[in-house]
């Protein structure tokens, strides 16, 4: 005998009642014995095991038995909600708890560092190139007339300066096809970004503080790293996906919670972004070193870059948050041309053998 | 369903509360009832424990990120079964009904739209436009969905809630009435071209703060008044100028929190400026400005929504009726605004693992200061005789994603 509570589901009266089982016969009575029901144990059907919530065994028509949680018999229902016992089976061990924020913290890790760029380059490799470009274009529509502004630059300056970017894209193996513009952009200052689909953005300002050709090429270099490798939709693909799970995991992307969903979004997307910055410094060094150039001229176009930016001195984050300067980008630069001094030496070395 | 608080520590217990709101009434109440002194008070209680709801959400989280979201749907139900089987009314629990697989299919379909719609806007920003045109001309029939599904899959004693279709009405107060808020503005730009701006943005001011309530009070009562349960239909009493107070008293709320937080961010601006006068670059404003004045900014925020949402939360239940129950609902502001400052608080600093603790214990407040009144024991409700078919979850997915203003 078990104690219950008996609802007709047709209506929201209470009936206290004891429930036995009698073979293949589910039985219940008021406590006062005035009335008996019955059920085929095969039509009924049992609630999951959650802990503290009371079982409901679903009746064929509508009605239900509510039985207490800890009160149901072991044996009356042992095939059901497989999978649910052995999880209810875990949410009752605090082993199982602590083992579940390992497994959340391992497999956030595991999501962001690798699962999601992986899926989202997948998609960005399929992507059809009419995408890539009209996302360029849009950027680009975007950008002329607000922030980007026709150049000032004279025609001989541009002309020089297109021929030297035409002759070091075409040497470099795999380039993909990419164009250069110049633009005045007072509210940006000396900067240069790649836009989807091979467009490259210089503005005169940075074109006006490059030192020299070198210099000039290694931003170039470094600018067509990133078209090689569509880090642009890579990472809008990336952010795109870090919005949705980030959305999933808190419940909704509109609300406060969203917004402090926000932070950690921000700082997946910079570690994507630095990401691929490297990655684009070591096609420039790769790129400079293939066609004689000391990939010192990195140094030099960053010196000349924080020289166009006095405003950014002493801070962490530089050239347009994206691209930070820091002591340890230099320190690969200055072995990349080391690297690249020591390949030459031995190249310059072998005739006289 | 307002903006929830950081990490949405509200959520279960809203839609919970969504049902026993929609206790609602069928039969337009031809009957008089009898005037008796002797009326019941039905508590709401609330049984949960953080300890064991933690468990249950941490152990559920983790299998769903193992198995790439698939184990969600089912995590999603046992998680909300604990919340409203915990909650009771009367000794008898609430009951949440819902299949895991369609509220796996609504998801996966509401991922699909969500990540279309994301992209879409850095591919041709003209796209995104047209997908949020889209969206707000179906908010409305979303809304009828996800509160059917709600409703639907919600039951007590055996009863489900019921929701009914009325999409025009919808339309009509989640739409429609929209349109009007476009008046003032017309009306502002008539002035300002007829040359006098200053009266022209009085006019709109006095036109927003007019109609805004209106709408707000009309949208409770629809809502209210399309529930049904025990074969009967919510009646809702609602006094419109009860709106106007609520948000009249806000606007001063808002004042009263946002001029001392702009002026300390403004303060501290000046002083750092001053100091150096290279070290604002309002093109570029370093990370830490935008820290700072998102952590002063916040609790501004949540002062505000927290005293609309304690008003308007009381309004609802206190207006609603069904049958010869009434609802008295006594959220009170300044404890609300400790519970969820405290809770956010809580979750920002665990990363997210007081969560179950803020649920819980927002749970436990917003039951405990929820009675049902009447002179009846809950039991004369009957089954009604709506169709009970089965309706899909991907609206009530996606509004639990978008976060919607259904305001309950």
């Amino acid at each position: 005998m078990v104690p219950a509570i008996y609802f007709d589901g047709r209506s929201t009266h209470a009936t206290r009642v004891d429930a036995w089982r009698d073979e293949n016969v589910l039985r219940w009575r008021c406590a006062n014995d005035a009335q008996e029901w019955s059920a085929p144990w095969t039509a009924i059907e049992p609630s999951a095991r959650v802990i503290g919530v009371p079982f409901t065994l679903h009746l064929e028509d509508g009605a239900h038995l509510q039985i207490d949680h800890d009160a149901l018999p072991a044996d009356w229902f042992p095939r059901h909600h497989l999978i649910e016992r052995m999880v209810d089976w875990l949410e009752r061990r605090w082993m199982a708890a602590l083992a579940g924020i390992v497994v959340v913290v391992v497999s956030l890790l595991g999501l962001f560092e690798y699962g999601l760029p992986w899926a989202a380059d997948r998609i960005a490799t399929h992507m059809p190139a009419s995408v890539e470009n009209a996302m360029g274009k849009q950027s680009l529509a975007a950008l002329e007339g607000r922030l980007l502004m026709p150049t000032t630059l004279p025609s001989d300056r541009q002309s020089h300066l297109q021929s030297v970017f035409r002759h070091f894209v075409d040497g470099v193996q795999g380039a993909p096809n990419v164009r250069l513009g110049f633009y005045q952009a007072k509210a940006i200052g000396a900067n240069a970004f790649a836009l989807p689909g091979g467009t490259i953005v210089f503005t005169d300002e940075l074109a006006e503080a490059v030192p020299d050709d070198a210099a000039f090429i290694a931003v170039i270099a470094h600018e067509l790293g990133h078209q090689a490798g569509h880090h642009m939709l890579r990472q809008v693909l990336r952010s795109s996906g870090v919005f949705i799970v980030a959305g999933l995991l808190m419940g909704d992307v509109t609300s406060m919670g969203g917004v402090a969903a926000g932070i950690p979004m921000f700082l997946v997307d910079s570690h994507y972004s630095r990401g691929f910055e490297e990655n684009a410094d070591g096609f420039a060094f790769r790129a400079l070193a293939g066609q004689g150039i000391d990939p010192e001229a990195f140094v030099h176009a960053m010196q000349a870059l924080e020289r166009a930016h006095p405003e950014l001195k002493g801070q962490e984050l530089r050239y347009a948050a994206s691209h930070p300067l820091t002591a340890e980008r230099i320190a690969r630069a200055h072995a990349a041309s080391l690297q690249f001094q020591a390949a030459k030496a031995t190249v310059d070395a072998r005739p006289g053998r | 369903m307002l903006p929830s608080l950081p990490g949405g520590s509200q959520k279960g217990i809203q839609s919970m509360h969504d049902e026993t709101m929609a206790s609602g009434v069928y039969l337009p109440e031809l009957d008089v009832i009898p005037a008796r002194d002797t009326t019941e008070v039905h508590r709401l209680r609330f049984h949960g424990n953080a300890s064991d709801y933690f468990r249950i959400w941490i152990v559920n989280v983790a299998l769903s990120l193992v198995t790439l979201g698939i184990y969600s749907a089912w995590a999603t139900v046992r998680t909300r079964r604990y919340m409203y089987s915990n909650t009771t009314l009367g000794g008898s629990p609430f009951d949440y009904l819902a299949r895991p697989l369609p509220i796996l299919k609504g998801r996966l379909l509401t991922v699909l739209i969500f990540a279309i719609y994301a992209f879409a806007g850095r591919i041709v920003a003209p796209l995104q436009a047209v997908a949020a045109l889209m969206v707000a001309g179906f908010m409305p029939w979303l809304i009828v969905k996800s509160m059917m599904f709600r409703a639907r899959y919600s039951s007590w004693r055996g009863l489900r809630f019921y929701f009914s279709d009325d999409y025009a009405g919808a339309y009509k107060w989640y739409l429609g009435v929209y349109f009007l808020m476009g008046l003032p503005f017309l009306l502002f730009s008539i002035t300002a071209i007829a040359g006098h701006p200053g009266l022209g943005a009085l006019f709109a001011f006095a036109g927003l703060t007019g109609i805004y309530p209106w709408i707000k009070g009309h949208q409770q009562e629809w809502m209210v008044e399309n529930h049904h349960f025990g074969g009967k239909s919510f009646h809702f009493d609602s006094a419109i100028g009860n709106y106007y107070s609520v948000y009249i008293k806000a606007a001063g709320v808002a004042l009263v929190w946002f001029l001392p937080c702009f002026a300390l961010v403004s303060a501290v601006t000046a002083l750092i400026t001053k100091g150096n006068p290279q070290a604002f670059n309002p093109r570029m404003p370093s990370p830490y400005f935008i820290l700072a004045v998102y952590a002063v900014m916040a609790p501004a925020y949540l002062g505000v929504w927290t005293f609309v949402h304690t008003r308007m939360t009381n309004l609802l239940y206190n207006q609603a009726q069904l049958g010869q129950y009434r609802f008295r609902s006594t959220l009170a502001y300044w404890p609300m605004l400790g519970l969820y400052l405290g809770n956010a608080l809580a979750v920002l600093f665990t990363i997210g693992l007081a969560l179950p603790w803020a649920r819980v214990r927002t749970a436990r407040y917003r039951a405990e200061h929820l009675e049902v009144l009447g002179d009846g024991d809950l039991s004369d409700f009957v089954r009604d005789a709506f169709a009970h078919g089965d309706i899909g979850a991907t609206a009530t997915e996606m509004d639990s994603l978008l976060g919607i203003d259904i305001g309950l």
